[in-house]
């Protein structure tokens, strides 16, 4: 236990005079944290978290536009511009805002939309009194091709987007649309069965909705996937595995500069020294780990993203962070092994990193990726580490939640501390 | 003190042997130089007698102990100054002796004082607190070769410890070594310069691609091969021709 305890107060001693290590380890995870998290709080948001500004151009003057202009306004993420300096928006007016690049999005109504839809409804309704057998008429003119609503786009917007905006006309749309064809069935109703009771049918067709939840501790709100929800541990557990350039450093300076002779010539299992180092490097990642939760749930609220959620289960969490660390100390030992000088080990450990983060979901969600990086990712241990962290912060898991990722982590990390031993077996015969 | 039958190493991937059936033997007591150009197989012969290189063939013993089945037990009882620095430049004198003082579990008063007393004998206590990083090369030897003296060594292996050294830390070691051998330490050193050997060892052993060469009091072999001195009888057993090693 002495050596143990030596061993680590003399890592202690190196890290803390060794300011481009302890920047590498605390300042670089930080900086990607705050940058990646803004960078990303765009793409992360829902199209229903943004206020988008379109320009509306109503040709038609009637119920139709009214209505749509009433409903996009209701849902407070549409700003509509029906005037530029002054004047009101017409067709070629708002192709070049748009073709410009000063807009996104407008929303033309073309002329007779409302009478066309009007008419339609009257058509639906006679319809349908018809085949019940009532015979009254509502004024009517022979259909004719519809008239579309046209939604133009500034060429460089996402599909998605374009997607999320052509839903929530198409919404309006129809929504007005069966309202006049509703009013119009229920008045004939009415007046074919001199039935005077009042019976909201758009209402009743209304009554099965849909909720969103999600499952959960409902002692605490579970937060949804969002860029800081998203980027603190998935950059944290990068930092983390970052560590394999310090350990790298500190074994090749160690056996190159003479001192691991020293260690190998003084009696006593080499083991203890060995556990000394990698106890001291857990103990590191771990601080740098809550170091970055705490950047999570105080500095991101400051910079106007939301704070950090981190779960109902503490020591589930202290755990899986435990073995995180071992396998980024561990790793960092292996690599440190298996190279003879920093400049063989330093580029490999570093590149192996980002390899290992971008196919592990660091940079983006497991589930974006194509299916062979998916594939590929089992070798990755920043998976199960961010899969076993999100367990914890986002589905508010338990022990039993963080049990496979933690097996992997714990026993990746004594393979690797196995090999790492192999290697040095052999360089010393 | 020390016996050595027919060791043999070689090196994967070398061409030659580093050692090449080696036989000598040391008696206790004394001062021991072990000499040859380079790529001899000195710092070879010490690795093996200091158990850093286990893979080998032929019988040694060290202190009267076979190393392979005794090597932990003489781990306590030498003191190993490497040919280089093995101490951490990032880490304080004080810090780096207390490290490797605490690895051989002596207790931390004793520790304490042997420290102070030999960072007193080798003029550097006051810079105990400094960066060995910052120390001078002839401080760095000397800061060296006290983490080797911190468990009471009775044999004392020196693997060039003079090496790029200032005349005045030279002659400070040197006048470390015989006093420590007054005390009844056994010391065994491979030097480059012959002159120190000359005037320090009690014997010298002179090997040369791996084999004994010679092996005498200095005085003694000088007369008996009539040169000059040691460096004359050096280059005339081992030849003028240079041995530059990779």
């Amino acid at each position: 236990m002495k050596r143990i305890l030596a061993t680590y107060i003399k890592e202690w001693h190196l890290i803390r005079r060794d300011l481009g290590g302890l920047a590498l380890l605390f300042l670089m995870p930080i900086l990607l944290i705050v940058i990646m998290t803004l960078v990303q709080d765009g793409p992360f948001k829902d199209y229903k978290d943004h206020m988008f500004e379109a320009l509306f151009v109503d040709e038609d003057g009637g119920r139709v536009a009214n209505s749509m202009k009433e409903g996009l306004l209701e849902t407070k993420q549409f700003k509509l511009i029906e005037t530029i300096n002054n004047e009101v928006l017409t067709l070629s007016k708002a192709q070049s805002q748009i073709r410009s690049g000063n807009y996104k999005l407008a929303i033309i109504i073309p002329k007779g939309v409302s009478a066309e839809v009007v008419n339609n409804a009257n058509l639906v309704a006679n319809e349908i009194a018809r085949k019940m057998g009532m015979g009254a008429s509502l004024p009517h003119r022979e259909g004719r091709d519809s008239i579309q609503i046209h939604l133009m786009f500034d060429p460089v917007t996402k599909p998605d987007f374009r997607m999320a905006i052509m839903n929530a006309v198409d919404k309006f749309n129809t929504k007005i649309q069966s309202d006049i064809v509703l009013d119009r069935v229920s008045n004939i109703a009415k007046s074919e069965t001199a039935d005077t009771s009042s019976v909201d049918i758009a209402k009743l067709l209304h009554s099965v909705g849909i909720i969103e939840s999600m499952p959960g501790n409902k002692k605490q709100l579970l937060s949804k996937m969002n860029s800081v929800q998203h980027n603190v541990p998935a950059w944290a557990i990068f930092g983390m595995f970052f560590m394999v350039i310090v350990i790298c450093d500190n074994l090749i300076s160690e056996r190159t500069g003479g001192s691991w002779t020293r260690l190998k010539l003084i009696p006593g299992s080499f083991a203890h020294i060995l556990m000394g180092k990698v106890f001291f490097y857990i103990v590191l990642g771990i601080a740098q780990f809550y170091v970055m939760i705490l950047i999570g749930m105080y500095l991101m609220p400051l910079l106007k993203l939301p704070a950090l959620v981190v779960g109902n289960n503490p020591f589930a969490l202290f755990a899986m962070i435990f073995s995180i660390s071992a396998c980024a100390s561990t790793f960092g030992i292996l690599v440190g092994t298996l190279f003879s000088t920093t400049h063989q080990a330093l580029p490999v450990g570093a590149i192996s990193v980002v390899i290992l983060s971008a196919v592990g979901g660091v940079w983006v969600p497991i589930d974006v990726l194509p299916d062979s990086l998916k594939t590929i990712s089992i070798i990755s241990p920043m998976r199960y580490a961010l899969a076993g962290v999100n367990n914890i912060l986002l589905r508010d898991g338990g022990w039993m939640s963080i049990f496979q990722p933690l097996l992997i982590l714990l026993s990746g990390s004594m393979l690797t501390m196995f090999l790492a031993w192999m290697i040095e077996q052999r360089r010393s015969k | 003190m020390i016996q050595v039958k027919n060791l043999f190493k070689q090196f994967k991937n070398a061409e030659h042997p580093s050692v090449n059936d080696l036989s000598f033997s040391f008696e206790a007591g004394k001062i021991v130089g072990l000499l040859g150009p380079n790529g001899a197989g000195k710092t070879t012969t010490i690795s093996i007698l200091c158990g850093l290189i286990k893979d080998y063939s032929g019988e040694v013993s060290v202190l009267g102990l076979p190393i392979q089945s005794n090597a932990e037990s003489l781990k306590m009882k030498l003191g190993i100054v490497p040919q280089q620095i093995a101490l951490y430049p990032g880490l304080s004198c004080i810090e780096n002796l207390k490290y490797f003082g605490s690895l051989y579990n002596i207790p931390a008063s004793t520790l304490h004082e042997k420290i102070r007393s030999l960072l007193q004998q080798f003029g550097l206590h006051e810079h105990a607190n400094k960066l060995i990083k910052d120390f001078s090369g002839g401080m760095k030897r000397r800061a060296n070769i006290i983490a080797s003296l911190l468990n009471n060594p009775g044999l004392l292996i020196l693997d060039e410890p003079t090496a790029g050294v200032d005349v005045h830390s030279r002659n400070m070691i040197l006048g470390f070594l015989k006093s420590y051998n007054e005390a009844g330490n056994s010391i065994i050193y491979t030097s480059h310069i012959l002159e120190e050997a000359e005037s320090l060892c009690d014997e010298v052993l002179i090997i040369d691609n791996g084999k004994k060469v010679v092996q005498g009091h200095p005085a003694k072999l000088v007369a008996e091969y009539q040169t000059e001195n040691l460096e004359g009888l050096f280059l005339k057993l081992t030849g003028y021709k240079l041995r530059d090693t990779l």
